[in-house]
């Protein structure tokens, strides 16, 4: 290792902030979820140990609300990943009017989420949204986007996906830019056709770039909230009711340990599918000589 | 340029950058009294802001505006509040939040007297009160009228409808998909306008959410009828309303889609706006239909004083001026296409000026002398999201009528602990 | 693999029905900014209409608009500043210096990002009253540097691990520090990586509403708070919110064209030659 002990001279002003800042608070949080704290009767907190959590494990809302969130998490990741994926590797070739589109590609992220979310209600109103205008026009009738319960988890999808592929795409054309040229050129000298190249460089160079997108959007769209509670508020019904609408719903109504125990429940998730993901990131690499 | 340059440029914005907010980050040391006001954001805001610099200047009070979002002002308030913080001086609250938030704030039974109560309208004062302790003073009181095209109707000779059949009635008489009319317009989305269309059928027919011994009672004939009838009205609805909230219904009837609607009078003067409204001029306002008895829906902005505040005599100074006759002229004729704030005074709303602004002001007037109000717990904004979220199921499909009831009741049951 | 103009007309056409997609809710919460909201409901759509100001005027002159764009964009560059020090000396800790406990606190970094928001938002509460910085531009940095932190130790990290071993040690043959290799060499060559890390931070902080409504309200009150705020219990204002939103997102497309120019290769060629 280059720097031996100095590195952790690096590590250190980071760490010590992020677990002052976070990891405390997480813990402060966790241990709320053994309580019963009702907001409107703050000197009438009570340790009720596991009853939160065993409130969540019986309730079918719940157990629902996870169903709809992992559809959620995995379609749009699917999707956000592919996307973002094929936009990086179109953009990695060196034609000069691509450089220009890179920033509107980009717009989406830079729309505050509520006001995309509500522009998008007004383009999927059945009746006087432009999308099912044209849709009509050429035929294809006027889907019911936001009332109908499969459609509503098609909707946030997309909206989702709209505004998180920029991000994918940014991510990995960075990735792909760092590539050094000299490695393609002397693949090319030999023979290798576009497609080898990509199989056996830019795969194995990308993999943690890919995965780590991946990893970050998986996690991020199962914490999703603003899209979803603007565009369809968790409805038609349950239908895209997820974990962090109910979680907002218990914190909305000032039951503090109950929403942490969500808050906990859906940490451990999260957990899991990152280790899952991360055994591949984490695999042992070294810095390439 | 070389990377030291580089670097010697970043660490001049950085210093530059800290050293513009430490000085950017200076608080307003009060001079002279001041009040921080925890507000809704939004055209009330604006109102209010209009009329701010004139109280200013008559008290020399100065008044700090906190606005928050109408779906998280409640949030923002119960945090503050509970974990005794002393952020707010004064609290622009809805009605269903006092009993919940009454042992944070003053109670103001003496100061009351003080004020003209013989030019408030009685069930706006009440709107204040939580067992029989008044918290908070009437500002903006809102309730839910019946709206519809009054060309239409007398293109056909007819009044507009007084009970749930006759409305029933006249829905499906101008019920024409084909031509894009529909009926009525209300909402049938998990939104909460729906479960309070719903619960005004069931109110209408006699029945109450929860009964005089504390348990949820909407499970009776009377509820069932209601909901019934509810389920009906949604079939001369327009086709989507499964997905309509509160402004769905206010397009409907803007865009000429609907020919009548269920609405707060909060929604009404957007439909009265030419640059949003295409039926502006067009509409008629009477009361809410009725059946066994009429329960117009009433929700009033009030304004509270904080119990920890240490300005308690210039807070009660606010809220004299927010709720009187000065304010509530003014607030009724801003020109604000959005929405206006309702003063609480009789005075006002029958005042001839106030019509030319508020075209629905006698109706509104007249509903708010028999409103009924939701049930005063502290426990309300739980059973009202289980009254939510059941009936955006029942809408749904995802429960019949009898289930849905049932699960109304269960819920309120255990939430009051019975 | 010669680029030719077959591949250029073909790469064009792919991306014509996703920039259409993407483009599009720009396209109409930009008009939708200078239309009455009758209009907006016009059918059929209308994309040629006269425009007014009534929108952008009322958004300017409602409410203070631009202290609270000064605010946003205070904190977004402090949060942007902070994310990319601390999270470029952790990551090149993490790249070049490993411990047995390395992979551990890899995952425990990420750990805060597996729990949603909300939950942190009364330990942020009780703690930012407690410090007394409650509605200070420093109480909602604080915040949103811990939100921007952990991915971006992470992102950096992949990126450092790519740069050559050799140049470095050359580099520190040559006498320099840990530190200036980092600054003269690493850092150049994984730019893309803090231009990627710098865009997200500084996102992370622009876009951010609930930490930035309650643990602000007036002083520090930034732009989500204020938008949000035109989504009023009457329904939403689509005119003023769509002003307000084209207004916000100027200076997001500004920072992007400043910085897409470290996005490029070249830098790479250069390191490795000199």
């Amino acid at each position: 290792m280059a720097v031996g002990g100095a590195g952790r001279w690096f590590l250190l002003p980071g760490l010590v902030f992020l677990f002052a800042i976070d990891l405390i608070p997480l813990l402060y949080s966790g241990w709320i979820s053994f309580y019963d704290w009702w907001l409107i009767r703050p000197r009438d907190v009570r340790f009720v140990g596991l009853a939160n959590y065993a409130r969540l494990g019986v309730d079918p809302e719940f157990a629902r609300a996870v169903v709809v969130t992992t559809l959620f998490t995995a379609g749009a990741v699917l999707v956000e990943f592919l996307v973002g994926l094929a936009l990086a590797l179109l953009f990695a070739q060196p034609f000069r009017f691509l450089r220009p589109i890179r920033v509107l590609l980009l717009l989406p992220l830079f729309v505050v989420p509520v006001v995309g979310a509500t522009m998008w209600r007004v383009i999927f109103h059945p009746e006087v949204g432009v999308l099912n205008y044209y849709l009509a026009a050429v035929g294809l009738g006027r889907p019911p986007w936001l009332s109908d319960p499969t459609l509503a988890l098609v909707s946030i999808t997309l909206v989702d996906a709209w505004r998180t592929i920029p991000f994918m795409f940014l991510v990995m054309y960075a990735g792909l830019e760092v590539l050094p040229a000299e490695l393609f050129e002397a693949a090319a000298v030999d023979g290798a056709s576009a497609w080898q190249s990509f199989r056996h460089i830019t795969v194995p160079l990308l993999t943690y770039i890919m995965l780590l997108a991946v990893l970050i959007r998986g996690m991020d769209a199962f914490r999703e909230f603003d899209i979803i509670f603007v565009l369809t508020g968790g409805g038609p019904g349950t239908a895209t009711q997820t974990i962090q609408i109910l979680n907002y719903r218990a914190f909305g109504l000032g039951h503090m340990g109950q929403a942490n125990a969500i808050g906990m429940v859906t940490l451990v998730l999260v957990a899991i599918m990152c280790f899952v993901l991360m055994r591949a990131i984490l695999r042992p690499r070294g810095p390439r000589a | 340029m070389t990377i030291m340059q580089n670097a010697g440029r970043l660490a001049a914005a950085v210093l530059l950058i800290l050293t513009a907010m430490l000085t950017a980050d200076a608080r307003v040391w009060a001079q002279g009294k001041s009040l921080t006001l925890s507000m809704l954001a939004g055209y009330k805001e604006d109102v209010l802001r209009a009329s701010l610099p004139e109280f200013e200047r008559k008290t020399g009070i100065k008044v700090v505006v906190d606005a928050a979002p109408f779906g998280d002002l409640y949030k923002k308030q119960l945090l503050s509040l509970s974990t005794g913080g002393g952020r707010y001086d004064v609290l622009f609250m809805d009605e269903p939040w006092i009993p919940p938030l009454s042992e944070f704030l003053l109670p103001l039974n003496e100061r009351m007297k003080t004020l003209d109560l013989a030019d408030f309208i009685p069930t706006t004062v009440a709107a204040g009160a939580f067992q029989g302790t008044q918290y908070a003073v009437p500002v903006d009181p809102n309730v839910q009228i019946l709206v519809y095209r009054k060309d239409l109707f007398d293109q056909k000779g007819l009044k507009p409808p007084a009970t749930w059949d006759e409305l029933l009635a006249a829905a499906k008489a101008f019920h024409d998909p084909a031509k894009e009319k529909y009926g009525i317009a209300v909402t049938a989305s998990s939104d909460i306008q729906t479960a309070l269309y719903m619960l005004l059928a069931m109110w209408s027919y006699g029945a109450e959410l929860v009964d005089a011994t504390g348990r949820g009672s909407l499970n009776s004939a009377a509820g069932r009828k209601g909901g019934e009838v509810f389920l009906e009205l949604l079939k001369f609805a327009p086709p989507n309303v499964r997905s309509y909230n509160f402004a769905d219904v206010n397009k409907a009837i803007q865009l000429g889609h609907a020919v009548m609607a269920i609405q707060w009078a909060s929604g009404a003067r957007p439909m009265e706006d030419k640059t949003r409204s295409s039926v502006a001029g067009k509409l008629g306002y009477a009361l809410v239909p009725r059946a066994v008895r009429q329960t117009p829906m009433r929700g009033v902005w009030t304004i509270a004083i904080a119990k920890s505040s240490a300005n308690q005599d210039a807070a009660w100074q606010f809220a004299t001026w927010l709720s009187g006759k000065e304010f509530g002229q003014a607030a009724v004729k801003y020109p604000s296409a959005t929405s206006a704030i309702h003063s609480p005074r009789v005075s006002v709303l029958r005042d001839a000026g106030t019509r030319a602004f508020l075209p629905y002001a006698d109706t509104l007037l007249d509903s708010l002398q028999i409103t009924k109000e939701r049930p005063r717990l502290r426990e309300y904004a739980d059973i009202q999201e289980n009254l939510r979220v059941t009936a955006g199921k029942l809408t749904a499909g995802e429960l019949t009528l009898d289930a849905a009831l049932k699960e109304i009741d269960a819920g309120t049951n255990r939430i009051l602990g019975k | 693999m010669r680029p030719t103009r077959l591949r250029a007309t073909l790469t064009g056409l792919a991306l014509l029905p996703i920039l259409a997609w993407t483009l599009f809710p720009i396209y109409w919460i930009t008009t939708a900014s200078f239309k009455t909201e009758l209009a907006l409901y016009a059918k059929p759509p209308r994309w040629l209409f006269e425009p007014i100001l009534d929108n952008y005027a009322r958004v300017l002159t409602n409410i203070p608009f631009f202290q609270y764009l000064k605010n946003s964009l205070v904190i977004a560059v402090g949060t942007t500043l902070g994310s990319l020090v601390l999270g470029t000396l952790a990551g090149y800790g993490f790249a070049r210096f490993h411990f047995r406990a390395s992979e551990a606190v890899r995952f425990l970094v990420l750990v805060t990002r597996m729990a949603p928001r909300m939950v942190l938002v009364v330990p942020y509460y009780l703690m930012m009253q407690r410090l007394g910085l409650l509605d200070t531009y420093t109480g909602l940095l604080v915040a949103y540097v811990s939100f921007a932190l952990p991915f971006s130790i992470w992102l950096l990290i992949g990126f450092f691990v790519d740069v050559p071993l050799d140049v470095e040690e050359a580099a520190m043959i040559d006498g320099c520090s840990p530190l200036g290799v980092l600054v003269r060499i690493v850092i150049p060559i994984a730019a893309p990586g803090l231009v990627v890390a710098a865009i997200f931070a500084f996102l992370v902080s622009w876009n951010e509403f609930l930490f930035a409504l309650i643990l602000s309200g007036v002083e520090a009150k930034t732009l989500p708070v204020v938008i949000a705020g035109l989504n009023t219990d009457a329904g939403p204002l689509y005119g003023e919110m769509s002003a307000a939103a084209v207004m916000v997102m100027l200076p997001n497309i500004v920072m992007t064209l400043v910085l897409q120019r470290y996005l490029v290769k070249g830098l790479t060629l250069g390191a490795v030659k000199g």
